[in-house]
């Protein structure tokens, strides 16, 4: 296992240097002044240049340059904003939060309903059901998200006026910042108006986590059904059957849990769409977190932005993606098998 | 897998529940205004700006002028200032300052006096005096300052108590009142800039402001929002709302959403096609006024062929006004036929100078030689109040000229590469216009075409003609109204002439709003107020002021 987890490390390590790589090689071909697309700096001193200079080993070979530009970065140097000239490190320390919200609401949202969906589904004998379920499924995977959010934002928001359709919160509500989850935020405020505040920011939150969750809910139920169904029809379940046990202790017991293996790795193959639905989530609500700023990071040609922004995405990305993979090599006792056996 | 069941199974229930919560009791929401505003102020300093976005989240909230602008009256009302008088050479205005004044306080900041003359002087010697330690704090200039030639202007500053101040001009200028009535002449705290100033931090002075204002800073998160908080020691009537937020929302739909939906209480900027809109909802409802601003499309006379005046005719010429206003603007807005506004007390109304004719403008390009002309508009990429879509105004134009066989670039960028783009010159011809700060008719022509103004770039066409300066200065070295109308007739008849650049279109400033909202009110020229506008004065005084 040690083996194996040391081999997925090198895994994460080399996949982020060939990340770093590209963006090196990306921040030079960027059409501004070198210095400005690394720094952020519009017009620096020659005192400040020298710097940049001396940081980024201008006048060294290629090589030396992306060790500096690594250096740099991996110390957490990621420049300054050219629009709002804070530091982007700090940017985007405030706005990822917000989007790790996002994405854990909508993921269990997505899990909550897919995975009893998806086994009713696969228990189903009636054929409407199991139809009406697959038709609803498929539906929802190929509507586009932009325009789901949009007729969400419209339906309710606008014509009916039941939920928030922008922001966190409302403003009014003065939150101080501790863990930077608002949801978690609200509740430990001292404020008088705690309770209140956590119920406006959990309403804000219903309409971008459902649209965002519609993805991940069809692939789970899918996934799950075509698992359960194949694992029902496994000898040890029909050996469970002849012992007597109640239905719902098979299911929950004895099928689920490895209905459920498939699943995790389906999530983890998806990230990379999620995120980007996220982005364009946080875009339609206006969603104060990593693709809203990152959106408009780039209408602003805001460079260092955009490269503080395609790092944390891209970082978080496979770093997820590798550890999604070892949870699953850790619960599935197939592959556990496998690994020795290529030991 | 059962622990996660048994979390799965407990955490739909909590998602049931909160719906319900909500349905039950009544949420409780902080006293509170929240105002959807279109973009992030540049500065907490007006001084230092002319943009419209960071004089609405300044001027009104954070801080006092010496004097205000009446526009029932037309007259001159006192603010910081409680009276003042003009010498007989009218070349000396001694103000005398409201006692009892308090500044903010802030977690820096604890004011230990009340605001005096020695406010009054650094704020003002830090715009004109290139030794005060502040002067050079700014990276931007004093752009409102320097296009009116206000260092020029002033000859000395003097503190005669410290509840007087008198400020000597060098020649007479009937326009002064008017400049100090606008949101960029603020008081700021001398106090405040010394501490600052002796912890070597003297950039916060125009970040985490500090002022006399009904409103305190008290949070401004970049793309997000400002927080403000009442100042319960203000000296007029205190504001009746604890706090007022300003939801920054570049998007008009967006900002039309969030008032629809409650989230914002008051949104700026609504575009024309979403009027319908607000007028169907019943809680809702639009606020407008007169504007006092222009639309043009300023040439560059500094580039060939803009330099030839029969090229710009021609050009002019060319352009179908009352298509833009219906099509842009769909009758929020006034053509217009010169520079000032109708509301203007030296606007007459003259005959349409530059007449809509493809003919003449043919006749004109061939007199001067130009064929085969094409060209680059520069189209604004935000909405501002006198011009909601210099987009479409663009493509409008683009059409027109296509008809005397004139080429267009439709030329597009980001509003802040946009801005620093337009000061490096390079450019044909922009769609761009201006709000005025004040009522006095010379903001109309001095910070927009005077040669002052090509150096601070407020002058879009670039355009320097001493004749026309001379026009100016003549205009406003007089206080007699009826004569200084007759001089920017003049002005306006030696515009059309030259046709520096084109006035097309003054439009209606409007905001939506909750009909319950009553705080929030438009002021005359740019800004928003919230605090309520029947208020008087704290400190009754009757002082009759001379003017």
């Amino acid at each position: 296992m040690a083996r194996y987890l040391i081999r997925r490390l090198n895994l994460f390590l080399a996949t982020s240097l060939v990340l770093f790589l590209v963006m090196f090689i990306a921040t030079g071909k960027f059409p501004v002044e070198h210095t400005f697309a690394l720094t952020g700096l519009q017009s620096p001193t020659s005192q400040e240049l020298a710097q940049i200079e001396q940081d980024y080993q201008l006048d060294s070979s290629q090589a030396h340059q992306f060790f500096a530009y690594l250096q740099q970065r991996l110390s957490g140097n990621l420049g300054i904003s050219a629009t709002s000239q804070n530091p982007v490190i700090d940017e985007l320390t405030a706005v990822l939060p917000a989007s790790f919200e996002l994405g854990i609401v909508a993921g269990l949202i997505a899990l909550v309903l897919g995975l009893p969906l998806g086994v009713l589904a696969s228990l189903s004998k009636h054929k409407i059901t199991q139809h009406t379920i697959m038709a609803i499924t498929l539906t929802g995977y190929s509507i586009p998200v932009f325009w789901l959010g949009l007729s969400l934002s419209l339906w309710f928001g606008v014509q009916l006026g039941w939920l928030p359709i922008s922001g966190q919160i409302n403003l009014l509500y003065d939150i101080r910042p501790v863990t930077g989850f608002l949801l978690i935020d609200t509740l430990l405020s001292d404020s008088q108006y705690a309770t209140s505040a956590f119920i406006d920011a959990l309403l804000h939150i219903i309409l971008p986590a459902v649209t965002l969750a519609v993805l991940p809910f069809t692939v789970v139920v899918r996934i799950t059904r075509a698992a359960m169904i194949s694992i029902m029809e496994q000898t040890y379940i029909k050996a469970a059957e002849a012992r007597g046990l109640h239905t719902s202790v098979i299911v929950l017991r004895h099928a689920l849990p490895n209905a459920f293996i498939p699943v995790l790795k389906n999530l983890g193959l998806m990230l990379g769409a999620f995120a980007s639905y996220a982005m364009v989530v946080e875009v339609i609500f206006s969603w104060p977190g990593v693709g809203a700023w990152l959106v408009s990071g780039i209408y602003q040609r805001d460079y260092t932005v955009i490269q503080g922004g395609i790092l944390a995405v891209a970082l978080i990305i496979i770093f997820l993606s590798i550890l999604i993979e070892v949870i699953h090599t850790a619960m599935n006792p197939l592959s556990r098998k496998e690994l020795y056996a290529a030991n | 897998m059962k622990e996660l069941l048994k979390r799965l199974t407990l955490g739909s229930a909590f998602c049931c529940i909160v719906p319900l919560l909500s349905a039950c009791g009544p949420m409780r929401v902080p006293s509170g205004l929240v105002y959807c505003s279109e973009g992030n102020p540049e500065s907490f300093n007006p001084q230092l700006v002319t943009s419209g976005t960071t004089v609405d989240a300044t001027s009104q909230q954070l801080y006092d002028g010496l004097v205000d602008y009446d526009t029932s009256t037309g007259e001159m009302t006192p603010s910081l200032a409680t009276s003042w008088q003009l010498s007989s050479d009218e070349k000396v205005y001694t103000f005398e300052l409201r006692q009892g004044v308090q500044f903010h306080r802030s977690e820096l900041f604890t004011p230990s006096r009340n605001f005096n003359a020695d406010d009054v002087l650094f704020s003002f010697n830090r715009i004109i005096d290139t030794d005060n330690p502040y002067h050079f704090v700014s990276k931007s200039g004093y752009p409102f300052f320097q296009s009116i030639g206000f260092a020029e202007l002033i000859d000395d500053i003097e503190k005669i108590d410290d509840y007087h101040v008198a400020f000597h001009l060098k020649h007479k200028d009937a326009s002064f009142l008017s400049n100090l009535a606008t949101g960029f002449a603020v008081i700021l705290s001398k106090e405040y800039a010394d501490q600052l100033e002796r912890s070597g931090q003297e950039e916060l002075l125009d970040k985490l402001a500090i002022g006399t204002g009904p409103f305190r800073l008290i949070d401004y998160v970049k793309n997000d929002f400002i927080r403000y908080y009442r100042n319960p020691n203000y000296w007029r009537l205190t504001p009746e709302v604890d706090q007022l937020v300003f939801d920054i929302t570049p998007k008009s739909t967006t900002r039309l959403a969030k008032l629809i939906t409650g989230d914002c209480n008051v949104s700026a900027l609504p575009k024309a096609g979403e009027l319908p809109v607000v007028i169907e909802k019943e809680e809702l409802e639009v606020d407008s006024l007169p504007g006092f601003n222009v639309a043009f499309w300023a040439f560059n006379t500094e580039r060939v062929p803009f330099n030839d005046v029969r090229v710009r005719r021609a050009l002019a010429h060319a352009i179908d006004k009352e298509n833009i206003l219906r099509a842009v603007y769909q009758k929020t807005a006034e053509e217009a036929v010169g520079l000032l506004p109708p509301l203007s007390w030296a606007y007459s109304a003259n005959e349409k100078m530059i007449d809509y004719s493809p003919q003449k403008a043919r006749e004109l390009l061939e007199e001067a030689g130009v064929s085969d002309l094409s060209i680059d508009i520069w189209a604004m990429p935000v909405a501002r109040i006198y011009n909601p879509n210099a987009h479409k105004t663009a493509e409008l134009i683009q059409a027109d000229l296509a008809n005397i066989g004139v080429r267009v670039n439709i030329v597009n960028y980001d509003w802040s590469v946009f801005n620093q783009k337009l000061s490096q010159r390079g450019y044909d011809s922009v769609l761009i216009g201006w709000n005025a700060d004040n009522s006095d008719p010379d903001n109309f022509f001095t910070p927009i075409l005077s040669c002052a103004s090509v150096g601070t770039n407020s002058n879009r066409s670039r355009w320097c003609d001493p004749a026309f300066d001379h026009i100016l200065s003549a205009a406003k070295s007089t206080a007699d109204r009826e004569k200084r109308a007759r001089l920017y007739q003049e002005a306006e008849q030696y515009v059309a002439e030259q046709v520096p650049l084109l006035p097309f279109a003054h439009a209606t400033r409007m905001v939506v709003k909750q009909k319950s909202v009553t705080e929030a009110k438009l002021t005359p020229f740019v800004g928003i107020s919230f605090t309520k506008t029947s208020e008087q004065p704290h400190l009754a005084n009757d002082d009759k002021e001379s003017n």
